[in-house]
């Protein structure tokens, strides 16, 4: 058996519909978003949008509409799932919270019916008398709303246009009635249909207008009094209402599909209309009246300016429109009255989207087993890169340009009532600065006690209300009252100190091999002892384990030389305990922390490592001596409290914090690039706060409680399709598609991209003769006409800037990309695949496989070889090249001549799109047929089919799991898992691949790789996960499959089970439904799939929930067999929460 | 009427695989063009040859499972394991050829059908590798399983219909029409819900008995076949409106071919052995595949020898054809082929037979 468990990291960020209306109460403005299975609302407010509430929908949202019901003055909302689920809800305001309640909800599937090819329609009477849907071929399924009915109850109408493609219902008419723009062997035509709501039938046509524009695809009805409908076409509106018709063809229509539109007013005068370039227009209905009513007499379009990509757009107020999207990021923006720079639009704000993810690479830059995904996201123009990685986010509030910090304390200085500190230390080479934080003003001072002209080393309040300041000279205590000194402290002779440590009451000094102890006293430094030790003293700690006390018992020290860690005791600085630490590194600091109440000594190391043990505070003893990597250069480390526990800091060019959950140290990244130095800092205006000094600049900001991803945006400006990484030339490779306008002298870029950014710009030379004897598109084109123009980026992997743009001439098309070392070859090259890609063939007949060598910012064709079709996969292959070209599985040795030649070739599949390898083995993913497993046969040279799932499955990504598992994502937003099965006892059972585990995510994967989010090489955890599998999808979301043993499935199975009865969906569709395994006719239950998603929802049950829920259920902990209780339970999904 | 829009590049761009590949991974709804795409090829996967078994001829043959079970000239029904070729186990089921074979969905049942001797049709049950007589059915020219739960025959009897319980044997009622229509090949078909049955050019309800509709007839022999949407009739190369009785299209590439369905959501139309006119002797060597959801073509596919049935597997990936080579210099010889879908023609053929390898006329 195959046991796996699914969980989402970045929930999707596309957006498939937005609207606005008033929900939560007849006057909140509300906005309502929905992504694949969620609904987002929101409410308008004067100042900007405010989240209110997000809903999970067991489904996949396909449309969603809001209506208002006759005798209502709130809106409602309607959910069509791609199931077919629908559910009518409603948003109450209880007090303070929202509860989105299901008004009435069904299933409108039809089990004989063919489902409807190019998406789902529905649309909604004006009067909310009944919703009409288009799901099935020539059927429009109707919902008639009957009052606090809670069961909604479709019948099928038999509808004679067979292609439709939009449908919308008229406003102002007696009997509902829907409007279609259908197409038959003639053309498109628009066409009216009154219904009986009694007898559940079309009556009759009540008008239509045959032969609009061949490309119209969209509807939008005028409401009343004024009525009729508007056909928008590719390069033409027309606007109809049986009598009257006025038609438009704006010239400003460039070659895009108005593909939505948002009415501005409840009129109907005014629409806006975006198409799939990014461009906003406003159409205007001219109207005239006369004794007959209302009547259109012209329509006017207006360019307004340029946005992302849009998905759908709604009005919401003053100006305002949100615009959702799925191919680059969501957007708020302005319209303003006066054009700026040509544009009526103002952008607000953008919401991350990464949708849609056509490729990822996952990569450890820092070599810390912590995989950052670079994805290849969005479409077009608004095409980028995302870098995703965990941590800790830290929400600057201010920064301070200060270069060259090499210390930083907090103080506070005068005022013994405030809890609050107001100064900041500053250390520099030779010199010493102070900042007063005085509100959100900074500025600089002077304490005379201190010594300004050297750099300190150490800084704090103490006790009896004194300042110690300790130089390289001397300690000196300082009254904060009177910021005078009061005492100080030298070492004999000239010697100078190099360490210090102190805590409230104590300070230790080390100077060369001597370590003095210092007691502070109102006004006085008492020296108490002085010891000599075996080395030179490199990093020292005093800091009191017990957090209530202010003095220590134990000194922390880190030697030279002999590189160890050594506890002395105090007040005698008698060494207790020496621990070895291995390696040549020294030690650079050294710390001693409580973490739930045990106690641990750290100690960094120069090279970025830290050891770290558990500590007795008694005798000093350390054990469980473990070691971890946190960044490549010295690291200093810094207690903090946050959220009322103790955490450390990590400063070093990885920086990371380090806290305890469960009983175990966690460590997670901080999303700034490097931190040098850092203090807690609670000021007034900078409430429980930290002091960041970075190479430049000292940040002020919060920390966040839970570690989460960060995304960071590269735009490119075009779309990115592929993505490598290369270690060897620390760049990246990106194919992208740039859209070029012919013009008089040759196809142009419509806009500045990353392409035509780039620090060099090279074309490739070598074209392909052309099948068909040198028809090129490009030389053909007309003016006006959209090329395809595809590119290699080279992009550093640090600045993520452009440094090479490899430009193909169209219609070569890039289709994959790897990065690999080939054969004896030391260099490490790039792989590329091309084919042409001529539209009016089913398939590019000629391609090439290009070997490039990106070497001293240079990028150079080392070898090329023609292949007969497009190779839609690339993957190193024991130092060869393996492709999927077309319907042929091939494999390319790398010759010392630097040639690419086939050493084999099998062709068994419709088109080999998916490939990935494994030792010998390889698994393929089909078009249509599933997936194959094949095994390359070195001695002979061949590849043999060793089995394949016979269930035919449209792929969309494949991943080997292990030896005998592997996983496809297929086109339904389905998820298995195939095994091969070694010990059949037929030769025909071993050829097949079973299909073990099943799951519908409700989103279609676009890639799988492996890689972990989080620090792999650290920490232990409870829960026995093995290996772990990202994906990318087609809205944008990123999540995790890992494989789990049978026992911890088991338990979690049961938990699953319990949870789906406790947690109840908004919307009321049965979970089991939801997860259900649909392929074409073909239904069959979840199984060897643990989903996370619901799992991870026990932490937010209520404790009384909670309880419910592990009732009875039994897990197995330290080998032994329990009923489980909360606590337990809560640990082992906290830490599952922790994967991501 | 308005003028035509240039082409667009975002709209043509799903034609070509390539690029469709990527706009699948954009979101784009594409699954219409791969689906039109799998289509165009089909790739000979397996081979049953009449030669490899001593003297026998293939009639007909129906995929089950695994499993392919072939109806022969010499009245045997035979039942092969796809993967290897090997024949499990036969019967001689009729003293004359088998000219219809059909197994339920299980798999445990299968009709015979022999056209010359009486009994025409017998319903077979299989076990341990067995045929054993079940139900024998005289004058029944043309059998097929009820669709939903498969537990009722319908058996055509000339111009009537007749359904009967497969547990009892009884025959549980009867569609005669008022005014016949003598269609010459005249098949009785119920609709995927078995609620509506189609004989003779009129349409029934099953529970009342009724007469609901009489079809214009446009053609002599075939009746038609209900579409699986259960909208729609196709009769030869009509397509008539199931609910409003409207002709809705005419599919001239239809003209006296047998259509299978595809779950794929695909027609196929060939001229099947059994309805071929003996007199005229005129072959027709291609099948159709037509798009089940507007009847458009997507590709004729020429496999060089009559066609004497096709049968489609259950999840549509492929199909399995019984060809027969007459040719004046070589003896007779039939075969039953398993095409692949999708699958284009492998360069290095393991069949040794290339020269007879399908040709696609038409993409799209």
């Amino acid at each position: 058996m195959s046991h796996h468990y699914v969980v989402t990291a970045q929930k999707p960020t596309a957006v498939v519909a937005c609207l606005t209306g008033n929900f939560t109460s007849p006057t909140d403005l509300n906005l309502i978003i929905a992504r694949n299975n969620q609904v987002e609302i929101g409410i308008v407010t004067p100042e900007g949008l405010r989240p209110l509430k997000e809903i999970n929908i067991n489904g996949t949202i396909a449309v969603m509409k809001h209506f208002r019901p006759p005798d209502s003055n709130k809106d409602l909302l309607f959910i069509l799932t791609r199931r077919y689920n629908v559910m009518i809800l409603e948003a109450r305001m209880v007090g303070d919270t929202i509860t989105v309640i299901t008004k009435a909800n069904g299933n409108v599937s039809d089990s004989v019916g063919i489902p409807s090819e190019g998406g789902v329609i529905a649309a909604i009477d004006p009067k909310a008398r009944v919703i009409g849907m288009c799901l099935y071929q020539g059927l429009f399924t109707i919902i008639p709303m009957e009052k606090d009915a809670s069961e909604l109850k479709a019948t099928n109408l038999r509808m004679d246009e067979l292609m439709v493609y939009d449908v919308e219902f008229l406003h102002g008419c007696l009997n509902p009635t829907v409007i279609v723009i259908h197409k038959d062997n003639d053309g498109r035509h628009v066409k009216s249909h009154e219904i009986n709501l009694r007898d559940k039938e079309f009556m009759k046509i009540a008008w239509k207008q045959d032969n609009v524009e061949t490309e119209a695809t969209m509807l939008i009805p005028v409401p009343s009094p004024i009525g009729g409908v508007i056909v928008i076409g590719r390069e033409s509106i027309v606007y109809h209402d049986g009598s009257n018709y006025h038609a438009v063809a704006p010239l400003t229509f460039r070659q895009s599909t108005i593909n939505c539109y948002a009415r501005v007013d409840s009129k109907g005068l005014r629409y806006l209309l975006g198409n799939m370039h990014g461009q906003l227009y406003m159409l205007f209905l001219g109207t005239s009246e006369s004794s007959k009513g209302i009547t259109v007499k012209d329509i006017k379009v207006e360019q307004l300016g340029e946005i992302s990509i849009p998905e759908c757009i709604t009005y919401l107020d003053n100006g305002f429109l949100y615009i959702g999207a799925r191919h680059g990021d969501s957007q708020l923006v302005r319209l303003s009255s006066e054009a700026i720079e040509g544009s009526y639009v103002i952008p607000v704000e953008n919401f991350t989207n990464l949708a849609p993810i056509l490729d990822i690479a996952v990569v450890d830059l820092d070599r810390q087993g912590q995989g950052q995904i670079i994805t290849c996201s969005g479409s077009f123009k608004d095409g980028s890169l995302r870098i995703i990685r965990i941590g800790i986010g830290i929400q600057e509030h201010a920064c301070i340009d200060l270069p060259g910090i090499k210390g930083m304390w907090s103080l506070k200085v005068g005022t013994d009532d405030s809890p609050y500190e107001n100064t900041l230390v500053l250390a520099f080479v030779g010199h010493t600065r102070i900042l007063t934080l005085s509100g959100e003003e900074v500025e600089e001072t002077e304490i005379p006690g201190f010594a300004s002209d050297l750099q300190t080393f150490l800084c704090a309040n103490v006790e009896h209300d004194q300042l110690i300041q300790v130089t390289s000279d001397s300690v000196r205590l300082v009254k904060s009252s009177s910021k005078s000194l009061v005492a100080e402290w030298r070492p004999e002779g000239d010697r100078s100190i190099g360490v210090v440590s102190c805590n409230g009451t104590q300070i230790v000094v080390a100077s060369a091999r001597d370590i003095f102890y210092i007691v502070i006293e109102d006004g006085n430094l008492q020296e108490k002892c002085r010891k000599t030790l075996a080395y030179e003293v490199a990093c020292l700690d005093i800091t009191p384990l017990d957090e209530k006390q202010n003095k220590s018992e134990l000194v922390a020290v880190g030697l030279w030389t002999d590189i160890s860690a050594v506890m002395l005791s105090l007040p005698s600085l008698d060494t207790i305990y020496t621990e070895k630490l291995s390696g040549e590194i020294i030690p650079r600091s050294i710390l001693m922390t409580t973490f739930e109440g045990i106690h641990y000594l750290l100690c960094a190391l120069g090279d970025g490592s830290m050891y770290y043990f558990i500590m007795d505070p008694i005798t000093g003893q350390l054990t469980d001596k473990k070691k971890v990597t946190l960044g490549t250069q010295p690291t200093t480390l810094r207690t903090f409290r946050s959220f009322a526990t103790t955490n450390v800091f990590a400063c070093s060019d990885r920086p990371t914090v380090i806290y305890s959950s469960n009983h175990k140290l966690v460590f997670s990244n901080v999303n700034l690039k490097e931190v040098n130095h850092m203090c807690s800092l609670n000021a007034q205006a900078y409430p429980d706060s930290l002091a960041l000094a970075t190479k430049n600049s000292v940040i002020l900001g919060t920390i966040d409680e839970i570690q989460k991803l960060h995304i960071r945006t590269v735009p490119l400006g075009e779309g990115p399709r592929r993505i490598a990484y290369q270690e060897a030339s620390q760049t990246f490779a990106v194919s992208t598609l740039r859209i070029d306008v012919h013009g008089r002298g040759g196809p142009k870029p419509l806009r500045s991209s990353a392409s035509t950014r780039a620090q060099n710009i090279t074309c490739s030379s070598n074209i392909l003769p052309k099948p068909g004897g040198g028809n090129s598109t490009a030389a053909n084109a007309e003016v006006g006409q959209e090329i395809d123009v595809h590119n290699l980026l080279v992009i550093d992997q640090n600045t993520f800037e452009v440094l090479h743009a490899h430009q193909f001439v169209s219609p070569e098309t890039i289709s994959a990309l790897m990065s690999a070392k080939l054969g004896d070859d030391p260099n490490t090259y790039y792989v590329v695949a091309t084919s042409l890609v001529i539209p009016d063939e089913p398939e590019p007949k000629v391609g090439r496989i290009i070997i490039f060598h990106y070497h001293d910012n240079k990028l150079t064709q080392v070898a090329e070889t023609k292949v007969d079709g497009t190779c839609y996969a690339l993957v190193e292959f024991n130092g060869k090249v393996l492709a999927g070209i077309g319907s042929f599985v091939r494999l390319y040795e790398w010759t010392n001549e630097k040639e690419l030649r086939m050493e084999c070739n099998i062709q068994n599949m419709i088109a080999a799109l998916y490939l990935k390898a494994k030792g010998d083995f390889i698994l393929v993913g089909d078009l249509m047929r599933s997936i194959t497993l094949l095994q390359h046969k070195q001695m002979e040279g061949i590849f043999v089919e060793i089995a394949r799932d016979c269930e035919p499955k449209w792929m969309r990504a494949v991943e080997i799991l292990d030896d005998d598992t592997f996983l496809g994502s297929e086109t339904n937003g389905n998820l298995f898992v195939c095994q091969k099965d070694s010990a059949a006892t037929t030769d025909e059972e071993r050829q097949l691949l079973p299909e073990l585990a099943r799951f519908h995510l409700g989103d279609t994967v676009n890639v799988f790789r492996h890689g972990s989010l989080v620090m792999q090489n650290v920490g232990e955890r409870t829960t026995p996960i093995n290996g772990c599998v990202l994906y990318g999808t087609c809205n944008g979301a990123i999540g995790i499959v890992t494989q789990i043993p049978q026992d911890f499935y088991d338990f979690l199975h049961g938990l699953e089970e319990r949870l789906k009865k406790i947690i109840k969906s908004v919307g009321k569709i049965e979970h089991t439904y939801y997860r259900n395994f649909q392929i074409n006719t073909k239904v069959e239950p979840s199984e060897g799939f643990i989903d996370g998603d619901l799992i991870e929802s026990f932490l937010d049950l209520s404790r009384d929930k909670m309880r419910e829920a592990v009732l009875g259920l039994e897990l197995t902990l330290y080998g032994e067999r329990k009923s489980a209780d909360v606590e337990d339970v809560i640990k082992i999904v906290e830490d599952l929460t922790r994967m991501h | 009427k308005c003028p035509d829009p240039r082409p667009s590049r975002l709209l043509s761009s799903n034609y070509n695989l390539t690029s469709r590949h990527f706009r699948t991974q954009a979101g784009f709804d594409t699954g219409r063009y791969d689906r039109r795409h799998v289509h165009t090829h089909f790739a000979p996967w397996r081979t049953l040859r009449s030669a490899d078994y001593e003297e026998l001829e293939f009639n007909c043959c129906d995929l089950v499972g695994k499993y392919i079970i072939v109806g022969t000239q010499q009245g045997h029904g035979r039942v092969f394991n796809m993967n290897d070729g090997i024949e499990q186990f036969s019967m001689n089921c009729h003293n004359f050829s088998v000219d219809a074979i059909k197994a339920n969905r299980a798999g445990d049942l299968v009709l015979t059908t022999s056209l010359w001797r009486t009994p025409t049709s017998i319903l077979w049950n299989i076990a341990d590798n067995e045929f054993k007589s079940k139900l024998r059915l005289t004058e029944v020219t043309y059998c097929e399983f009820s669709h939903t739960s498969q537990d009722r025959l319908l058996g055509t009897q000339n111009e009537s219909a007749s359904l009967f319980d497969i547990n009892t044997g009884t025959k549980v009622s009867t569609f005669t029409p008022t005014i016949p229509n003598q269609y010459t090949k005249n098949r009785a078909t119920l609709c995927r819900t078995d609620e509506l049955l189609l004989s003779d050019g009129v349409l029934w309800d099953v529970r009342s008995g009724k007469e609901i509709h009489k079809f214009d007839k446009f053609n002599q022999c075939i009746s038609g076949v209900f579409h699986p949407n259960c909208l729609e009739i196709i009769a030869n190369t009509e397509v008539w409106d199931l609910r409003t009785f409207h002709l809705l299209q005419t599919v001239p590439v239809l003209d006296q071919r047998n259509c299978t369905f595809s779950p794929m959501h695909v027609i196929y139309g060939a001229r099947l052995g059994a309805d071929r006119d003996e007199v005229m002797e005129t072959y027709d060597t291609s099948f159709n595949v037509l798009d089940a959801y507007d009847y458009s073509s997507i590709a004729t596919i020429d496999v060089k020898r009559n066609i004497n049935d096709l049968s489609v597997s259950a999840n549509g990936s492929l199909i399995a054809v019984v060809e027969d080579h007459t040719s004046y210099d070589s003896k007779q010889e039939t075969y039953v082929k398993i095409y692949a879908v999708g699958v284009k023609k492998s360069e290095r053929s393991e069949e040794e037979d290339d020269e007879e390898v399908p040709d696609s006329d038409e993409e799209g």
